[in-house]
């Protein structure tokens, strides 16, 4: 039996596959996220990660990989790969290709449509994501029915990180893209299947941001703030030159 | 006394290190000694029609030597490992699609079927595959006065009577694969397994603490003590 640990709250927790973690079930209702499954009056791990505990008794394992798992409402990053008679294919870094429908765009009808080229680069959202089903995305905030922001994105540069990287990148208290912007205005699309389009005035800026945010995958907040200034100074000696 | 003047039930310093290769989705290479193997999980991914199952992601494990090619016993190890993790994998949670492990040797000295597993193992928490439990695999062999050696190197493999790799889950404490070649009594396989299970749960205790160590050094979170 692998050891029964307890919520401690001094200390974050490592949780591994297999691990049980106590909770009260007399309490209210818990919400379990990724990496978590309940049996009775355990939850058990199925990842290696963080335990989380948040407000509303909401409870899951961070941890990071690189294979996308679709989840409904989060923003991506898709590559169309095939025109459909309904509309395109589209390769989000999932096991299976994700399905934009013609007519989920900002004002798109019969004779409207948008005509997006195979190799497009598109920013989306899921709206079906079901293990037994391909996932379904779409361009269009449903709300507003106004593109806002989603869509065909066109020019700058694509690369891949973590996905941990990618939900840091979206957090607001993240200081990496407020260090970042200090020194130069960029435009920025953040999937978070961990695809990342960045895009400046100048191509040396879109090389050291890309360079920046690749390297700093994977360490703590305190070590980042070095590289971005030791990247930063050797833009700023490339640039001197040219 | 061994070659390398450790105790019978000692197993040789281990090494952890997890995704090191950059194109596939986890990574992790594991050391016992000079035995050395590296494993690669890509996966979950879409698989051709033909191989899909419609209610669990398909297992394919590759497995090769450290040089020469590849023989029975490749495809033998190939099958070990295949077996073991399928039940270690929550394989219903991505239907229709296949993860697939390649293991490569990088050196052998030795108990590389215990160190493939153990690499694969680290592999697949890297790449974030949902999974059961934690996996352990140790070697040992009897030699032919009767003596029980734990992880025994190449060199101590040429005295074998009989050799046995167990593999152990940490959730219910029991076997979940094992191996065992040549000739051995009843007894000498008791005391093969208990032998393997200290060795194993050591194996579990330090995986969990290597991981920590990387995590706190990644995340600059500090888990206290283990």
């Amino acid at each position: 039996m692998s050891p029964t640990a307890m919520q401690d709250d001094d200390h974050p927790q490592l949780v591994l596959p297999g691990d049980r973690i106590l909770y009260d079930p007399s309490s209210q209702k818990i919400k379990i996220g990724p990496g978590l499954q309940q049996e009775d009056t355990l939850l058990i791990g199925t990842k290696l990660g963080v335990l989380h505990k948040a407000a509303g008794n909401r409870w899951w394992i961070d941890s990071n990989q690189r294979r996308y798992i679709p989840a409904t409402n989060e923003n991506i990053l898709g590559i169309v790969t095939h025109r459909i008679s309904e509309g395109y294919r589209v390769d989000i870094g999932a096991a299976q290709p994700a399905t934009l429908d013609q007519f989920a765009f900002e004002g798109a009808t019969k004779r409207n449509k948008p005509n997006l080229e195979v190799g497009t680069l598109v920013y989306a959202k899921v709206t079906v994501a079901n293990k037994d089903m391909e996932p379904e995305i779409e361009c269009l905030n449903q709300s507003t029915k106004k593109a806002d922001g989603y869509g065909e994105i066109k020019g700058g540069h694509l690369f891949r990180v973590s996905l941990a990287m990618a939900r840091s990148l979206l957090d607001p208290s993240s200081p990496l893209l407020k260090l970042l912007s200090q020194s130069f205005p960029f435009e920025i699309a953040v999937g978070m299947n961990g695809r990342i389009w960045i895009n400046a005035a100048q191509t040396i800026q879109v090389i050291t941001a890309a360079n920046i945010l690749q390297k700093a995958d994977g360490k703590p907040v305190d070590k980042v703030e070095k590289l971005i200034r030791a990247e930063l100074k050797q833009m700023k000696e490339r640039m001197d030159v040219t | 006394m061994r070659p390398d003047k450790r105790n019978t039930n000692d197993i040789r310093v281990t090494h952890t290190a997890l995704g090191q290769l950059h194109r596939a989705d986890g990574s992790g290479r594991y050391q016992f000694g000079d035995s050395s193997v590296l494993c690669g999980i890509y996966g979950p991914a879409a698989i051709g029609l033909r191989d899909e199952k419609l209610d669990r992601a398909v297992i394919e494990v590759s497995f090769s030597a450290a040089h020469g090619k590849s023989t029975t016993r490749e495809r033998l190890h190939e099958r070990l490992l295949r077996s073991t993790f399928e039940t270690a994998i929550l394989s219903a949670l991505h239907p229709r699609t296949g993860i697939r492990i390649t293991c490569q040797t990088l050196c052998d000295d030795g108990a590389v079927l215990a160190t493939s597993i153990n690499a694969t193992m680290l592999a697949l928490m890297d790449a974030g595959i949902p999974l059961r439990s934690v996996i352990t695999a140790v070697s040992c062999m009897v030699d032919k006065e009767g003596e029980v050696f734990l992880d025994p190197t190449a060199l101590e493999l040429k005295e074998a009577q009989s050799t046995h790799t167990f593999a152990f889950d940490n959730v219910s404490g029991g076997v979940v694969s094992c191996e065992s070649t040549g000739v051995f009594t009843e007894e000498e396989y008791e005391s093969c397994y208990d032998i393997c299970k200290q060795g194993s749960d050591a194996i579990e205790r330090f995986l969990r603490h290597a991981l920590q160590k990387k995590l706190e050094k990644q995340s600059g979170l500090d888990f206290g003590k283990s």
